[in-house]
Order: structure tokens, then sequence, then C-alpha cells
């Protein structure tokens, strides 16, 4: 009895994600009929949301290497100019189509990472920190420097892909990117899912929380060390591909230290360890920014001249009140079941006349108001089997 | 050869700088494990508070201009009780939390303190005096001009930074060598919990530690201003070479990040001079790319000791 309830739970929460992805943001502002809706996304949030979904996609990366496999990176930056210029190059230099660069960025990113992953081995800690982020300083550096291969500073334009003459008169330039970049995000995720719940992924973890014990169990220390850097910047290669499409360019001063940083940041604020944080921390840190607008409408000066002084704050804020992230907050959320609150909910919704099918039965409140449920009303247990929260 | 002694020169004193705050950012990372990315900016808004100072506007108010060194002593004080105050409120919630936590904790400081400085006094780069003459028994020390000190020159700037760096290096050996307090310092860091065993306030410790890591790192400000100008991104490319000379010479080893910062300095310099068109004739690689040169030899250096010059590995308790 219990097993289906949760399952349809689940194809519910899907479906209205399916909804929300692939229909309201792409669409909801150029259908007529939404016009009374308040949430409407129109052609600047459809582009936030595809800078979500490659955010998201780096993020997922870096967060399979510094929160599964325990390995910092300040580097990432690098691995997505890496993806970037090859998808660009190919394309602006090769006449290859864009949808055959993507991968091809992947893999020569991922071969970049394995490249770096070998003397990565030998350092932790600060010393890996600074030694990757040594990799983000140079980057725009070799990239000027090369300009017969990256044509220096004055970077490569490359056409956005149109949308194929199939969907002609359906999407519109900015849908069409952002369904290339979900779709693609979501292809992402499911690997990185795939990766962490296989025997890769467990052994991440476990050379994350003991190197030794790992060893001890058989896991090859250096080979997984390596290979989550080289799976790493796969996806930062093909989030660096991806980019290409997205904005139509690349230059030397679109990867600096910053973007690198901020890549870390976006992973720990989003949760380590977490595919739910990477996608959270992405949107999180597309989204932030937007405090500002809605600062400014109250006529707060720090507003407008200091937007960083917003977005510090805000980090040290997340970090404070969330030790685990957003993801970690989420998780929290969904435990959190307090039984007065959900009791007062259930009555009050018994009281409005609504059938509520509870775990347990209402017990009288003293007013006597609330109905006692008809005796034919399934009680099954809470689905998560908490026996903290059903014991009352 | 004397362009070659003279690049030594002016790399020792940039490497000076490097490592002042490379030692700021040790003194915190050994006591409490966090890399301090608010380092730099820290040390670039007291180089404001000492502009404010000595310019004689005090957050838009007139005041009597001061004198450079009274300025500084005041700057130190306010850069100490800023570290205090940023330990106490920002730092002392997470602590013990997950150290990315706390980097990022910092990094959320070095945002807030880099825009509020650039909305408080502008993107203008501002001149910062250098430190004015001092005249001792008819020998004249700071100011402008060179000494001469056979086969090549050193400006007074670089000599007075490298004499304070010196004299705070001294200092501070000092303070944690032979004093109660640096004692207790040193043993924090060590370990915590037998620090606090043996009664010493650890939660006054790390206050402390933050407050001279501050301080440390306003002189390193209050000595690069100067060269490179006032404005708010001006530590960035000090803290990164900063970060690089404290791996370099072993994140836990103040020692260390002094050498490291030399080091680098030198090394940047004698690239940057050594690999132009007139000495190296290859188009692969020139001077625009001497930071990638020195990071490859930070990068070289860790790979054959992966804890730094300096640093003592680690062992690990199975």
């Amino acid at each position: 009895m219990l097993r289906p309830i949760i399952a349809r739970r689940k194809l519910l929460a899907f479906a209205l994600l399916a909804f929300f992805l692939f229909y309201w943001i792409p669409f909801s502002h150029v259908f007529p009929g939404w016009g009374p809706f308040p949430l409407q996304f129109g052609s600047y949030r459809v582009f936030q949301a595809t800078t979500i979904a490659m955010w998201a996609i780096v993020a997922l990366g870096l967060n399979l290497l510094t929160g599964y496999n325990g390995q910092i990176s300040l580097g990432h930056g690098a691995f997505v100019a890496v993806g970037g210029y090859t998808a660009a190059i190919l394309m602006f230099d090769h006449g290859w189509p864009f949808w055959a660069t993507i991968p091809v960025a992947g893999f020569m990113t991922g071969t970049v990472g394995f490249l770096v992953g070998v003397p990565a081995l030998r350092l932790t800690g600060p010393y890996l920190a600074i030694a990757t982020l040594a990799l983000a300083i140079s980057t725009p550096q070799i990239l000027l420097k090369y300009e017969g291969l990256t044509h220096g500073s004055q970077g490569i334009n490359v056409n956005s892909p149109p949308p194929p003459a199939v969907l002609d008169g359906v999407l519109n330039q900015t849908q069409w990117l952002y369904f290339l970049a979900l779709v693609i995000a979501i292809i992402m995720t499911i690997i990185a899912w795939n990766i962490v719940r296989s025997r890769v992924g467990r052994a991440f973890v476990a050379i994350r929380d003991s190197e030794i014990a790992a060893q001890a169990m058989g896991i090859s220390v250096p080979r997984f060390k390596t290979m989550a850097f080289a799976i790493s910047a796969f996806f930062a290669g093909v989030c660096g591909a991806v980019y290409v499409q997205v904005i139509g360019f690349v230059s030397p001063r679109s990867f600096d230290v910053l973007q690198s940083i901020n890549y870390l940041t976006t992973v720990v604020v989003g949760g380590l360890a977490s595919i739910l944080g990477s996608i959270l921390g992405a949107a999180a840190f597309v989204l932030v920014p937007e405090i500002n607008g809605l600062l400014d409408q109250l006529h707060l000066p720090a507003a407008n001249q200091a937007p960083g002084v917003i977005y510090g704050a805000s980090l040290i804020l997340v970090m404070i009140l969330m030790p685990y992230g957003l993801a970690g907050f989420i998780h929290r959320l969904t435990r959190l079941q307090p039984p007065l609150v959900r009791q007062s909910l259930i009555d009050f919704a018994q009281q409005i006349g609504l059938r509520v099918r509870t775990a347990r039965s209402a017990p009288d409140r003293g007013s006597g108001a609330a109905p006692t449920p008809p005796k034919d009303v399934r009680t099954p247990r809470p689905p998560d089997g908490d026996k903290g929260s059903s014991s009352s | 050869m004397e362009l070659f002694l003279q690049q030594v020169m002016t790399g020792l004193a940039t490497g000076s700088v490097y490592g002042l705050v490379a030692l700021a950012i040790v003194l915190i990372y050994r006591s409490t494990d966090v890399i301090n990315f608010a380092q730099g900016e820290m040390a670039m808004f007291t180089t404001f508070f000492a502009w404010m100072l000595i310019d004689g506007s005090f957050l838009g108010f007139h005041i009597h201009p001061l004198h450079f060194w009274i300025a500084f002593a005041l700057t130190l004080v306010f850069a100490a009780t800023m570290g205090a105050l940023l330990e106490r409120i920002v730092i002392r919630p997470v602590e013990g939390r997950p150290i990315l936590t706390i980097v990022i904790v910092t990094l959320g400081l070095f945002s807030i303190f880099n825009n509020l400085a650039t909305w408080s006094w502008g993107g203008i780069p501002k001149a910062f005096p250098a430190p004015p003459e001092i005249h001792v028994t008819g020998i004249t020390f700071f100011g402008d001009g060179a000494l001469d000190i056979g086969p090549t020159v050193i400006s007074y700037h670089d000599l007075t930074i490298m004499v304070v760096a010196v004299g705070i290096m001294l200092a501070l050996y000092v303070f944690f060598q032979y004093t109660p307090i640096g004692l207790a310092m040193r043993g924090t860091a060590q370990n915590p919990v037998a620090a606090r065993l043996m009664g010493i306030h650890v939660g006054n410790i790390l206050t402390l530690g933050w407050a001279l890591s501050a301080l440390v790192g306003a002189v390193g400000g209050m000595m690069i201003a100067p060269l490179v100008l006032l404005q708010p991104p001006m530590m960035m490319g000090v803290l990164l070479y900063a970060f690089a000379a404290a791996v370099l010479g072993g994140m836990d080893s103040p020692p260390g990040a002094v050498v490291g910062g030399l080091t680098l300095g030198i090394v940047e310099n004698l690239v940057g001079t050594y690999t132009t068109e007139e000495y190296l004739h290859v188009d692969w690689f020139g001077p625009e790319m001497k930071l990638t040169a020195a990071l490859v030899v930070i990068v070289l250096v860790l790979l054959i000791r992966p804890t730094g010059l300096f640093g003592r590995r680690a062992l690990r308790r199975v």
C-alpha cells in the first residue's frame, strides 16, 4: 500500500518539474493565456535559466571532485576555458557543426584534467588549492600568448546555432539555446547521479573519508583520484562548449580567476557531495544579484552602488545558517515534521471540509471541533519511516 | 651584472611585501587551518583608512592631516581592532565547521570589503605617499632618492619596505618565542584541546591571531600602496603572490612565508627581465608570462616537496 503512494507522489513531482522546466520557463511569456498569472518568464529570464543550466553542469563536475572525492580545485575556470576554446576553434576555424564539438570538447578537457590530476596526486588541502589556482591564473596569460591558435585578445566570435528547421517557428533563438543547455544539463545530471551511485562513486567517497582505509579495501587511490579529476574536467569541458553556443563568444577575459573561485563558491553554497546541491548552488549564484533589484525598489542605498556587499553578506549568512549548504538545509526541512504544526494543518484542512489522509487519526484537541475521520481512511506510516515524529 | 643586482634588489623589495601578506595568511592558517581569502582586501581597506588620515578627509569630514608615521600607528590599531571584531562576529559562528565553509565566509568578506571600498572611495586610483624622510645623525632615511651601494642603487622606498618587513618579522619572532602569549599561541596552533586543558583561553587566542594577522597585512598594504597606487583592486595580484609564497614556504611556517615571498619576488623580476627578445630568442615565451613562470616554479617545488620548503609533513594516525 505504501509503495504506490510514494511512486505517485514522485511521479507528480517529476511531472510538475518537467512542466516547469520544459513549458513554463520557455513559453509562459509567449502564450497569451498566461497573462493574468503572476509568474511569467520573459526572454531575459529564459536566458537566466540557460545560465543556471550551464553553471549546474560545471558545478556537478566540481562537486564530484571536491564534494565526493575531497580534492579542492580552484582551477575549474581553466577547464571550462579548454572546453570553450576547443569548441570555438573547431567551429570557427574548422567549420564543425555545433553538436559535434560538445562531446569532443568534453573528452579533450577530460584528457587535460587527467594530466592535471596526475601531479595533483601528491598534493592535498591548501597546496592543491593553490596549485589549481595557479592553473586558473595562468590560463588567460597562456591564451593571450599563443594567439596563433586562440586568436589572442580579440577572442573568437561564433554564431550561436539557430533552431533547427523542424522547429522553425516553434522556438526562437533564446528558447532553442535554453532547451539545448537544459537537455545537456539533464543528461549530465543523470551521468553524475549514476557515477555517484556506482562503484566508482563509492570509491570516491571512501577515498575522501580515509585514503588509508580505502586502500585497505582494495581501492586504487591514484587511479580513482585521477579519474575524479578527468571526470570533473569532462563536465567542465562540456560546460565550456555549451557556453560558446549560448554566448557565441570566447576571449581570455571570459575565464579569469574570480570565475574559478565562483565555481567553488557555488558548490559549497549549494551543498558539498550533493547532486541537488550543485543545481541549487547554480540557481542561487545566478539569482542572488536579483536581491539587489528588490532592495533597489525599496530605495535602500547599498543596492545600486555596492552589489558585492549584498552578495558577500548573503554568502556569509548562508554559511552561518546552513552549514551544509542549500541542499543540506532542504534535507533538514524535509525531515522536520513538527507534530503540532502538522496536526494543526490537518485540523484546519478537515474543518474546511477536505478529506485528509493522515498518519494518525486526528486526536481530540479539546475543542472537539475536528470531526473524527471516517473509519475507512487508510493509515500508512509516514513515508520516510521517521520514528521520532510518528510517536505522538 | 648591474642589471642583475638591480633586479634582485627590486625583487627583494616587492618580495618583502609578498612575504608580509603571506605571513598574515600563515598566521591564520596555522592556528585554524583556514585560508583567508579576505586578507588582501582587509589590507587594502586599512590602507584606505591610513590614506584618509594622511589626506585629511576622514569619512567626508575635514580633519587635520596627520603625519605619515602617526597615521601608520593609528592604522595598525584600527587594523588589529578590525581583525579581532571580524573573528568575533563573522568567523566565530562558523568555528568548527568544515574548512571549506569557513573559506567561503572569507570569500564573502572579500566581496564585502572590495565593494565597500569602491563605494566609499571610488575606483579612481589615489596616490599614497611614500614614508617621508627621517634624518638620524646626518644620514637620511626614507624619502625620495636612492642609496648607492657599490655596483647598484636601491631606492629609499624599497629600502623602507625591506627594513619594515624585517622589523615586523623580528618582532613577531620575539613575540612568538619569548612572550607567554606567544607561547600560548604556538600551543593553540599545535593542539587546541591540549592548550585549553593547560588553561589557555583558546577563543581569545584565535581573536588575537586574527588581530595580528590583520595588522601584519595592513603594514604590507601601506608599504605596497605607493608602488601600485591606492585603489580597490590593488591587493588582488599581491594576494595571489602571497598565497603562492605561503605555499612555497610551507603553509604552517612563518619563516617559510618570508623566504617564499622573497624567492617569488626575485624570480618574478628576473624572469620578467631576462625573457625579453633581447635575451631569449624564442617566440613561445616572453616577459608577459612571468606570472605563469613563477607559478610553474612553485608547482615544480611542490611536486618535489608537497608541503612546501619549510612545511612539516602532517603525520596521519590510522
